[in-house]
């Protein structure tokens, strides 16, 4: 196969910048797909994706082009997933490109994500084409977003191409540019295998379906391969590409970009980022970039009713087949009963995986909230690490806790820089820099954009944090993040009491400083959904054994039917058995009944 | 074989339905009352035969807005249709605002013995607030009514709990209750069913909400004044003189059988609790053909429901229930059937056991559900 009609690329964008439209439109206009053909948003296979507008899974699509200079060219399309909870899915996606198509919202601008990517692109030497999307739109802002990327990006107005996504207008244009200026990939054909897996998912049929780009060698069917990082072994059940539907073919050669059928059982064995190679004759080195998926995001998912345990297993089971970076351990609590401690990339993971467990497997689930994993080393020498809040030894017998720091990207307006400042502050945030990005000649009266970066503990952005950036910023404010590594930090952890007996689910770790405030919120939230009981019952929030917060939800002194004459024995009956029942429902706090949705307004009351 | 019963008429008609009330009545449909006297006198006819009546009661709805000659009317077909006790109590429930002394002489003539006034409250802001068509005075001049039409059985039911009262206002209340010296007292905490308009307007922010620990006050008061004149708290909302306790309600309370005739009446007899339907034009309709309507409810009790219910309805009555009665009704030693929960409930201070008989505390009396839905099969 002759390299130079080949063209690795993919589209890199914001949220919503316009994408999987650019995709489809692609798609359309190579005449891959007729425009009655394309449901909306090819690449987006999964349902949520579509509801949430992001793509979760990167696929890759093979156009075949007809350019202007009469030539047929392959156009190797990658879809990247467009959330920060998946970059390292995202630079596993470049490094499969030569090239990059940048999309930019004509209305909104630069976003924190557009320079992420634009950023993660550069890194990996890709030729970027800058595209300013929805220009047909009246809120596009053309000349202003025009004059943005230049300042920021550097890239002059005669470099940026104007298209409509969603009528196509430019499109042909862009195709034009993408075999002009993106280079064909320069593997050697004739040296040993090293294809770079970029994605993977189960099928029952054939196992794990793994997404490759070749940039040496070439793969057959039948080939008998190895992952050089994790060393799995596999047997080439299937090669082809995907155009979009899969086309099976005898080889893919250097610079192709398809999949193969591997037969194996979980992707947890055929990681995305690792090098495949012959397991005769083969490649040693691996390509750059190879580490395993790491969780960042904890949470405990427990079943509504004990009896779904069961159920609950095989789901996450089921779930994890098709997903490498879900970590989970079963464990228990007295009140929740059995369930799971899983490990997310991020908050996103974690929400997509809450609804499909619920969605898919039609499971009611209890989800506690969610934290990070802690390093405490202990006086004694020892080090552990730990993700359950209710695993932190006692205080005497810390040395130190460590927990996991992000450094943050915010774009704003810079008239929102007041309130976000304080925001981040507020959540410990460490200061490391702020740019003005471009100089607009008009920049309106929400002033100039501004790119803030700093250093934060991620603990902080798991709770309110995000919500507030949208609605402190009236959502202009953009965001992304990466991990930096552990940092020591002085935390304690938060205890519940209900009537004396600690409640290990709602425990929490927190500053020190915060304990007041976070007690007295859960304590006043219990308060108001604990029904009254026939005793007084005391609510106390305790770091240690001091106590932070307390209240005391009083005795119920009335509960009875005051009317029961002929005419209502029946139905007086029946509200007598509604409470009955009630009860039966309730979680049992030592001697006190607490109904379920009371633990779930405190696992969610957020801080 | 004839047996003892209780018998209860429905009288579903009202001048105007009031914001507290979930009872089955129309408003605006007293055209229909000379057909609903008739298809009641039907069934009376059709469905019942062969009982002895012990009690009768006009309940409602508005009965009082039966003429006396209807009344007679009724009384009539039950008088030739079962035997009735010489002794028996008839009572009728009436609005002060629908009774004058010569309607009071008339039915009094025509055999009802005991009056029971809707009174409700003595203040006027309160009766506007509970939508009654009656001011105060218009219950006070019925009791004297009632009085001047020789009523010597008289019972006046009141309503607390309710938002915009206080512990002072009620306590005014409960005196001048006193002060009409009535035989016999109801007091019923203001309670919501979900329909009831009221409940609507406190969800909707038009009324403040019910404060439970207010009510609870009121009811403790009530009970230490009517206690300290002479008034023997018989059962969770009802108190009496000496001789006076409503023969009629402890029919229920006692769990023995009773007939119902009218909209929405229960009885309950062979072990069945039945009920008609709640709908008039249903209920009109289906005695015109002279047959007697499907029962909308027809629920057979269970021996193990019967016990569960004779125990839960029993623990209303002050003097609680007899351990003797029981064994004798149904052959089982109640402390033992139901040690866990007789033994629960008296840790929890709701219930103590004397002298052969279990009762509620007084603590219990407020809290009776948590002691009741114990009670419960299953």
């Amino acid at each position: 196969m002759d390299q130079s009609i080949i063209r690795n690329f993919c589209i890199i964008a914001h949220i919503d910048h316009g994408k999987s439209t650019l995709a489809d439109r692609l798609i359309e206009l190579t005449g891959a797909m007729r425009r009655d053909e394309i449901r909306e948003q090819v690449m987006d296979s999964m349902e949520l994706e579509r509801e949430r507008g992001i793509t979760i899974k990167a696929k890759a699509i093979r156009l075949d082009y007809k350019a202007n200079d009469g030539k047929t060219y392959r156009l190797n399309l990658i879809d990247t997933p467009g959330h920060v909870d998946f970059s390292y899915e995202v630079s596993r996606t470049l490094a499969a490109c030569e090239g990059a198509v940048l999309v930019i919202d004509a209305s909104q601008g630069i976003q924190a994500q557009t320079l992420a990517n634009v950023y993660l692109a550069m890194e990996h030497n890709l030729e970027i084409i800058p595209v300013l999307n929805k220009i047909d739109l009246p809120t596009a802002e053309t000349d202003r977003v025009i004059d943005e990327i230049e300042s920021v990006l550097g890239y002059g107005p005669e470099s940026v191409m104007l298209i409509s996504a969603k009528t196509g207008l430019g499109v042909p244009q862009l195709l034009e540019k993408i075999v002009q200026r993106i280079p064909p990939p320069r593997g050697n054909a004739d040296a040993p295998l090293r294809a770079l897996i970029f994605d993977s998912h189960y099928d029952s049929y054939k196992g794990v379906i793994a997404y490759l780009r070749v940039i040496d060698g070439q793969i057959s069917k039948g080939g008998k391969l190895r992952l050089i990082s994790q060393g799995t072994e596999l047997e080439v059940l299937e090669v082809g590409y995907f155009a979009p539907e899969p086309y099976p073919v005898q080889t893919l050669s250097a610079g192709d970009v398809g999949y193969i059928a591997t037969g194996l059982k979980n992707v947890a064995e055929c990681h995305v980022g690792d090098t495949v190679t012959s397991i005769s004759n083969g490649a040693q080195a691996p390509l750059h970039g190879y580490r395993p998926a790491k969780p960042m995001v904890f949470a405990g998912i427990y079943p509504t009713e004990a009896d779904d345990y069961q159920e609950l297993r095989a789901a996450i089971d089921k779930l994890s087949l098709n997903d490498a970076s879900l970590s989970y351990e079963p464990e228990s609590s007295p009140l929740l009963g059995h369930g799971f401690r899983c490990g997310f990339l991020g908050l996103l993971h974690l929400d997509i995986v809450r609804e499909r467990l619920e969605r898919e497997f039609f499971l009611s689930l209890v989800v506690t909230a969610p934290g990070v994993s802690f390093i405490v080393t202990k006086t004694n020498g020892q080090t552990v690490t730990m993700v359950n809040p209710s695993d932190l030894p006692l205080l005497n017998e810390i040395e130190k806790v460590e927990e996991p720091w992000v450094s943050i990207s915010i774009i704003t307006p810079s008239k929102f820089i007041g309130p976000l400042m304080e925001l981040i502050m507020g959540c410990g945030g460490v200061h490391k820099r702020t740019e003005y990005l471009g100089h607009s000649r008009t920049p309106g009266e929400l002033g100039q954009r501004v790119q803030l970066e700093y250093d934060m503990p991620l603990r902080s952005m798991l709770t309110t944090f995000y919500d507030q950036l949208k609605s402190r910023s009236q959502g202009y404010a953009s965001m992304d993040y990466e991990f930096v590594g552990y940092r020591e930090a002085k935390l304690v952890k938060l205890d519940v009491l209900v009537n004396g007996v600690l409640v290990d689910a709602f425990s929490r770790i927190i500053p020190p400083e915060k304990a007041h405030d976070i007690g007295e919120a859960i304590v006043s939230k219990l308060k108001e959904e604990i029904p009254r009981q026939l005793f007084q019952v005391p609510l106390q929030a305790a770091v240690g054994s001091r106590i932070v917060a307390r209240a005391n939800i009083p005795a119920k002194r009335k509960d009875v039917l005051a009317k029961c004459y002929g005419g209502d024995i029946t139905r007086k009956r029946k509200l007598l058995e509604k409470q009955k029942e009630g009860k039966k429902k309730m979680k049992s706090i030592g001697k006190v009944e607490v109904p379920k949705e009371a633990f779930m307004s405190v696992l969610k009351l957020n801080w | 074989m004839s047996q003892d019963i209780a018998l209860y008429i429905h009288f579903p008609f009202c001048r105007r339905r009031c914001g507290y009330c979930s009872f089955v009545s129309y408003q605006g449909r007293e055209s229909d009352i000379p057909q609903y006297v008739k298809a009641l006198n039907k069934e009376l006819l059709l469905r019942f035969a062969d009982q002895r009546v012990s009690s009768i009661y006009f309940g409602g709805g508005t009965p009082s807005l039966l003429s006396p000659g209807q009344i007679h009317e009724i009384l009539s077909v039950v008088h030739s249709h079962f035997a009735v006790d010489q002794a028996s109590e008839v009572t009728l429930e009436a609005n002060p605002g629908t009774v004058d002394e010569i309607y009071l002489t008339a039915i009094r003539k025509v055999g009802i013995n005991r009056l029971s006034l809707g009174v409700q409250s003595l203040d006027d802001d309160e009766l506007a607030l509970l939508g009654r068509i009656h001011t105060a005075a218009e219950a006070r001049d019925a009791v004297q009514f009632a009085r001047n039409a020789r009523f010597t059985n008289l019972s006046l039911d009141f309503i607390y709990g309710l938002s915009n009262q206080t512990l002072a206002s009620w306590g005014k209340t409960l005196d001048e209750a006193i002060g009409l010296n009535p035989e016999h007292i109801s007091l019923y905490p203001l309670t919501l069913e979900d329909d009831a308009p009221m409940r609507l307007a406190i969800q909707r922010g038009e009324m403040p909400p019910l404060d439970p620990d207010l009510t609870a006050d009121q009811y403790e008061l009530a009970q230490d004044t009517l206690a300290a004149h002479g008034y023997s708290h018989y059962e969770i909302s009802n108190w009496a003189r000496d001789g006076y306790k409503c023969k009629h309600n402890l029919v229920y309370w006692h769990n023995l059988p009773y007939l119902g005739a009218g909209v929405a009446a229960h009885s309950y007899i062979d072990g069945h609790r039945l009920a008609n339907t709640t709908d008039l034009d249903s209920y009109l309709n289906a005695f015109s053909d002279n047959l007697p309507p499907a029962w909308e409810l027809d629920e057979e009790i269970s021996p193990e429901l019967h016990l569960s219910e004779t125990v839960i309805l029993g623990l209303r009555l002050s003097e609680g229930i007899g351990l003797e009665d029981i064994n004798r009704r149904f052959g089982i030693d109640l402390l033992r059937h139901y040690e866990q929960q007789v033994g629960e409930t008296a840790s929890l201070g709701l219930l103590e056991c004397s002298g052969q008989r279990i009762r509620l505390t007084r603590r219990g009396r407020l809290l009776g559900n948590e002691v009741f839905w114990r009670f419960l099969p299953g």
